[in-house]
């Protein structure tokens, strides 16, 4: 009898703990109270201070605007919350509003039927109109708009202005001009280009540049929509061919395969290194360098033999917000989606982030602070088309191929033409 | 009369089992069987982990045999276990023989500095080593450079040729306290006695390590070189941390490769078959390794 009574107060115990593991399991979300309508919301704004500060800007006033509904919010970091929605969807429990990348990462979702057609509400209040139309194509699949675009990251090449001006360098505008350049920081014992290709997305951006001054934009949005005369055409050698030179030369840091992107930064913000080709998230990082640091920019350099736009520029949607098929209340979750790209929030993001958004207008001097207003105008501004980043539209296991050919390219392993025809194959295959 | 109280007593302690090994049945069939069977199933599958699964029979197998990248990946395995074999375990002994009987007196202060990168995180150590290896402002060349030896300074973790010793040698190095430990309890459980009669026959530390105190820890030897051996076959996050498994591919192992297949690239069933892959070829060096040994200590009889 006794141990029968132990036995069941053991059951009690391991109920208890299961409970308890249960509620822990949870420990990622919070909820908040509210009236009976209940919003899952996830998003991957974590982890970082000013990341934080906009989605909390953006929940608290969506709660205020609409008291009615209760929000549980999920978040998670960059890099973990890519896998923790990959595994929801495939197990079918898509959460009602979810942050996710534009292309071929969102794409997928799409074809497996997940996730909710945005364009009868997009029609509505000139809702489509509101964001540039450079931003939409990359949640567009087979003529439909399945997510909203939040932030747009463009490329361009980075310099540090003190030193420039230190030195007499002039800013390029041209390749030559840019690799006299580049010999000229060498010989004065200064590393030209700050590449830390560790993780193997910063140089994808020297290839892509190189590709669409040589050979054109568009050409992954081409693959992407299985386009079988889609190609990179003979010119992928030769841009293949611009990144080998950099390493070959010596302009890039000794070891770059092995450097991570951060610890290229504090190469640049510390004057050892002179430029960097890098994103709009460039301003954010130089925040913290040293006294006397002043951050310059410049496009891309011109190829004047190139049959590409010559002011195109490497840009794209970074993240964009979209709702399950499957969302109990489907007004509640596009009414988040019309708050979070409110021209109000937007602005928000624009002033804690730096970086550009989707919104048209939202982007304004005041809040983007005169560099991002700079690039903005000059830059982004004169370009005639905006091409979104190539390992983001790719297909994930093409994006391998293209990452670890790109590595083999700056340790000199494989050769331009060799690089080029994988990329060409896995973009094929990848579709 | 006897016989019945007898298998009572014996069903009633069966059942006293029983219910002592459920649970851990149920973790092991719910966390590591079931896990287990369903990778099995899938590594016959094509599935991206979002859309259908497809049943593809032997295909992802035979893109196994011939994947230069998996088979990359297991040569550095094996290059893993080698160098572990060598310096955790044989240098291990050697440090833990010379702890033990040469220098008892530094010991426990010595355990203490081998030990600490044991009980650090590995994703701290090699963050760490990421900082000695920097080219510009690293340790390592920092000293090259002041030693005027410039030549040699490099970019450890991005070059091709130097990169997979870079990693080896943080590995071994991290781990090397691990088999320390266990090799000085093990050395201090020898019976003092065998020493002072290998001391009357006049032997030195030389012929003492290597006639007496080896074979006397034997089967701590083949334990220790199992753990070693299975433990290199599986590493995963001190080449993450350091490399990433680049330049290229140059330091992938079959972890990072699965890592890599399975959530780089969503191809769940590809991962499922390396994984299974992994299992197989981990328990059958293991085997091997065991076999060896004991024919060893037979060869040593």
């Amino acid at each position: 009898m006794r141990i029968r009574s132990a036995w069941r107060a053991a059951l009690a115990a391991g109920a208890a703990l299961v409970m308890l593991s249960a509620c822990a399991g949870a420990g990622g979300s919070a909820d908040t109270s509210g009236g009976g309508k209940t919003l899952e919301i996830w998003h991957a704004y974590a982890g970082q201070k000013d990341k934080v500060e906009f989605i909390e800007y953006a929940l608290d006033t969506f709660k205020k605007a609409h008291p009615d509904i209760k929000v549980k919010e999920v978040s998670a970091e960059q890099s973990s919350y890519k896998t923790k929605l990959q595994t929801a969807m495939a197990s079918g429990n898509a959460p009602d509003v979810f942050y996710t990348l534009p292309g071929g990462y969102l794409k997928a979702f799409v074809d497996s039927g997940q996730v909710l057609r945005l364009d009868d509400e997009l029609a509505k209040q000139g809702w489509r109109d509101s964001f540039l139309e450079s931003s939409l194509p990359s949640v567009t699949f087979g003529g439909s708009t399945y997510a909203v675009p939040i932030d747009i990251d463009a490329a361009l090449v980075w310099y540090n202005k003190a030193l420039f001006d230190a030195k007499g360098w002039q800013v390029p505008t041209t390749w030559p001009e840019f690799l006299d350049l580049a010999e000229k920081i060498k010989s004065a014992g200064v590393v030209p280009v700050a590449l830390g290709n560790k993780d193997s997305w910063p140089a994808t951006f020297w290839f892509q540049y190189a590709e669409m001054r040589l050979h054109g934009s568009g050409v992954m949005s081409g693959f992407g929509a299985g386009d079988k005369n889609a190609t990179f055409g003979p010119e992928a050698k030769d841009a293949a061919g611009v990144l080998q030179t950099l390493a070959q030369k010596g302009y890039l840091p000794k070891g770059a395969n092995g450097m991570s992107d951060a610890e290229a930064n504090i190469l640049f913000l510390n004057g050892k290194a002179a430029m960097v080709l890098n994103g709009t998230w460039q301003i954010g990082m130089s925040a913290e360098a040293p006294a006397g640091f002043e951050l310059g920019y410049f496009p891309f350099p011109t190829f004047a033999a190139g049959k590409g736009n010559q002011s195109d520029v490497l840009a794209g949607v970074a993240a964009s917000f979209a709702v399950s098929e499957k969302a109990k209340d489907k007004e509640a979750a596009l009414a988040f989606l019309r708050h979070i790209t409110s021209p109000e929030v937007m602005t928000k993001y624009v002033q804690i982030r730096k970086t550009m958004v989707a919104r048209k207008g939202a982007t304004t001097p005041e809040a983007a602070g005169p560099l991002l207003a700079g690039v903005v105008q000059d830059v982004i501004g004169k370009a005639d088309t905006l091409d979104p980043f190539y390992d983001t539209a790719m297909a994930p296991k093409t994006t391998e191929t293209y990452y670890s050919t790109l590595q083999g390219l700056i340790d000199g392993s494989i050769p331009p033409a060799a690089a080029s025809e994988a990329i060409e194959n896995a973009a094929k295959a990848g579709k | 009369m006897s016989t019945s109280t007898r298998s009572v007593a014996a069903r009633r302690d069966a059942r006293a089992a029983l219910l002592f090994l459920a649970p851990a049945v149920l973790f092991l069939a719910v966390f590591v069987a079931y896990p287990l069977l369903t990778a099995g199933v899938l590594s016959f599958h094509s599935w991206d982990g979002v859309s259908p699964r497809q049943w593809t029979g032997l295909t992802n197998y035979e893109r196994l045999l011939g994947d230069r990248i998996f088979w990359g990946s297991l040569r550095n395995n094996v290059l893993v276990a080698l160098t572990a074999i060598v310096f955790q375990v044989g240098v291990g002994m050697v440090i833990a023989y010379w702890l033990v009987r040469v220098v008892p007196r530094i010991k426990r202060f010595a355990m203490f500095v081998y030990v600490v990168p044991v009980v650090i995180s590995e994703i701290c150590i090699g963050l760490l080593w990421g900082f000695v290896y920097n080219p510009y402002f690293g340790l390592l060349n920092g000293f090259l450079n002041a030693v005027g030896l410039d030549e040699l300074a490099r970019g450890w973790l991005g070059d091709r040729s130097t990169a997979m010793p870079a990693v080896l040698v943080v590995m071994n190095l991290t781990y090397l306290g691990l088999y320390i430990l266990l090799f000085v309890a093990a050395f201090e459980n020898v019976d003092e006695a065998v020493y002072d009669a290998a001391a009357i026959d006049g032997a030195g530390h030389y012929r003492t390590f290597f006639s007496v105190s080896v074979p006397m820890v034997w089967s701590n030897v083949q334990a220790t070189t199992l753990l070693a051996v299975v433990s290199s076959f599986k590493t995963f996050s001190l080449v993450y941390v350091l490399t990433r498994g680049g330049p290229s591919n140059a330091t992938d192992v079959v972890s990072t490769y699965l890592f890599q297949t399975g959530f780089g690239n969503f191809e769940a069933g590809y991962a499922s078959t390396i994984g299974f892959a992994q299992i197989l070829l981990t328990a059958a060096v293991g085997v091997f390794v065991l076999g060896l040994m004991r024919r060893g200590k037979r060869g040593e009889a």
